[in-house]
């Protein structure tokens, strides 16, 4: 058979190959990964796809595919939407993979090679508060995954797009510096567009990082900055459920969720003004130092 | 030994049995087709140890390793949840994974078991089920059209799980479907059951673990893409070629239960695919089927069974032969007067609900 021409991405902790033959997307690609060169040789991808468009004449709707291993673990998504079909799609396969590392669901920004990760359940506001922290000046490893090497401890930058939803699209696009992504209007998930981190950060995408603060970030609309500290104990817990893979490490994962928590203090903060929220992380982040 | 003159599917053939020495560019390809067959795992059980693999590809070695790992902890801990409902009035008999599993096989190391199977006397099924229901078990909600399919044409019970269980548990009555050809009388598995001491469980003896391995690879439900059913063949095979009088209890066994048809197709691709030291004299001594059965079984169960192309959506020829392998089994497992109407009625429910189903995106909060 003939050979496909993939494009490969090195995001730092794992490689994505992609091929489509969809042009749209392609242009969609280069405005969200501006800072990839062209990567010659046929290198080993952790995630390798192709997105495929379904038949044109489909009465609701020309379709795309994702096709991964000659499978398609996902249902379509409409023909435009590639691009956010290619980002979730690939991101759910790279958490089935990587259980070589304890997996967090978290943001991960760093001052330095100093890390504050961010762990939170979905719609806690932790894409939107890690990329607010990015235009502040942090190092921005990744806005899902906080990807932990358990022999060292250390976590591995995962520089992908951040996907904005709805009202954080403006949140975040609003601010100096902001570079965004093609608008997706009306997905599953409401308004979608992707956040670019700087060339920086990406340049950066493989440099380690030490876990220097947990905080576990939580916005609420009208609320007054609050921040509590968490016991170790409790963190502990708190960094296994919001973790891909905590459960299937069996022990592995609870040393690695315990060695966490006794290296780095942790904080609950509750917010509800951005602003706020970052001047009292500098604060903490201080006075960890 | 050097690989790189092999196909992808004698490496994969290779590497679930040996640590292979390839570059990473083949590595991935390998990875690829063994995940879509659920064979990484297998993969990492033979290749973990070697020092020479690189970094990137013992991270994926790894990381099946221990989902593998995970679930067989997790098949141990659904048996022992299991334990108290097994009382000495009737036996309970662990099947294929779980078994391996409890028995310590080599095949369980790197083998993704999906559910728990048991198998009861049909006489103890009912009672069996209302245990399951009172300890907290609960079946999975199906309609009265399903629910009465399950009772009357199948040899298990609908799927019930344990609230927050992540595995489902099958109640079994017997290992062949009750309206197909190749239906037999249980009695005798259970007569010839092994106990698993340390438990109250009970496991096929040898032959009858593999002869429900090749009834279950190819008699049982479609053969997308189960190559891993042979290897498990394999694996039984291999295991049990240095008992005393093994094969020719075998024969003895398959020909007593009129599986010879299974046990053909089982040792012949276990041979093919997996050079599975079968001594010729045993397949010779078996009955083959039919040489047009064979033919078309010869052209078709690669296609069906194996991965294909992992650059590539299926090719139309594969996309066929699995269907055509679906036929089979629905013409094995039921006659026509019985299938047609249920097919007919699969598909006016399937037809409706895409009818009903306005959106098409998928959940993306859940597992897809």
């Amino acid at each position: 058979m003939t050979e496909i021409a993939y494009r490969l991405l090195d995001v730092g902790a794992a490689r994505l190959a992609v091929a489509s033959p969809i042009e749209g997307f392609h242009a969609h690609l280069d405005r969200i990964y501006p800072h990839h060169e062209p990567i010659a040789d046929p290198a080993f991808a952790d995630v390798r796809v192709a997105l495929l468009p379904r038949s044109r004449w489909r009465v609701r709707g020309r379709q795309v595919v994702l096709w991964a291993d000659g499978q398609r673990p996902f249902e379509p998504y409409p023909y435009d939407c590639a691009l956010p079909l290619f980002e979730w799609g690939s991101n759910y396969l790279l958490s089935q993979r990587l259980n070589a590392y304890l997996l967090l669901h978290a943001g991960v920004v760093a001052r330095g090679d100093r890390a504050l990760i961010l762990p939170a359940a979905p719609g806690s506001g932790k894409t939107t508060l890690t990329c607010a922290l990015h235009l502040a000046g942090w190092r921005f490893l990744s806005d899902e995954f906080g990807v932990i090497d358990m022999d060292s401890g250390e976590l591995l930058p995962m520089v992908r797009p951040a996907p904005l939803k709805n009202r954080s699209i403006d949140v975040i696009g609003t601010r100096p510096g902001a570079v965004l992504g093609p608008l997706f209007p009306k997905t599953r998930k409401g308004d979608v567009s992707h956040f670019v981190p700087d060339r920086d950060s990406f340049l950066a995408r493989h440099r380690r990082a030490t876990p220097a603060l947990v905080v576990f970030p939580r916005f609420q609309a009208g609320a007054a900055l609050q921040c509590t500290p968490v016991h170790r104990a409790q963190a502990v817990m708190r960094i296994g459920l919001n973790s891909f893979n905590y459960q299937a490490l069996g022990p592995l994962g609870f040393q690695a969720a315990v060695a966490l928590a006794r290296r780095t203090a942790a904080f609950e903060l509750v917010y509800g003004d951005l602003d706020d929220a970052i001047a009292h992380i500098e604060t903490l982040f201080g006075e960890v130092s | 030994m050097s690989g790189n003159a092999l196909s992808d599917i004698e490496l994969l053939m290779r590497g679930v049995r040996e640590p292979l020495d390839i570059g990473e560019a083949r590595w991935e390809r390998l990875l690829r087709i063994a995940r879509a067959s659920g064979l990484h795992a297998r993969l990492a059980a033979a290749n973990l140890a070697k020092a020479t693999t690189t970094d990137v590809v013992r991270r994926h070695l790894l990381s099946s390793a221990r989902i593998a790992a995970y679930r067989a902890q997790m098949v141990r801990a659904e048996l022992f949840h299991l334990t108290p409902l097994v009382t000495d009035d009737f036996p309970v008999i662990v099947l294929k994974g779980g078994a391996y599993i409890l028995q310590g096989r080599a095949l369980a190391e790197g083998r993704f078991v999906s559910d728990v199977d048991l198998l009861v006397p049909n006489e103890h099924l009912r009672p069996m089920e209302s245990r399951l229901r009172a300890a907290g078990w609960q079946p999975e909600k199906l309609d009265p059209y399903d629910e009465r399919y399950y009772r009357d044409w199948s040899h298990e019970t609908p799927p019930m799980r344990f609230p927050g269980h992540s595995l489902e548990v099958d109640l079994h009555h017997a290992i062949t479907p009750v309206t197909g050809s190749l239906a037999f009388d249980p009695a005798s598995l259970f007569e010839r059951s092994e106990a698993i001491p340390g438990t109250p469980f009970r496991v096929l003896c040898a032959e009858d673990q593999v002869l429900h391995a090749c009834l279950h690879c190819f008699h049982d439900g479609e053969l997308d893409l189960r190559v891993r059913e042979v290897v498990d063949i394999d694996g039984l095979l291999r295991t049990f070629a240095a008992h005393k009088g093994f094969w020719d209890r075998l024969e003895a066994r398959a020909a007593e239960l009129g599986l010879q048809r299974p046990l053909w197709y089982g040792l012949h691709f276990a041979r093919n695919w997996l050079d599975c030291p079968v001594p010729s004299a045993v397949s010779d001594a078996l009955p083959a089927p039919h040489t047009l059965s064979r033919a078309a079984m010869a052209a078709l169960v690669p296609l069906a069974m194996l991965p294909p192309d992992p650059d590539f959506p299926p090719p139309l020829r594969v996309r066929v032969a699995r269907t055509l392998m679906r036929t089979r089994y629905h013409l094995l497992r039921m006659p026509l007067h019985l299938l047609l109407p249920h097919l007919a009625r699969k598909t006016l429910r399937r037809l409706k609900a895409r009818l009903d189903h306005r959106t098409e995106a998928p959940s993306e909060d859940g597992a897809p």
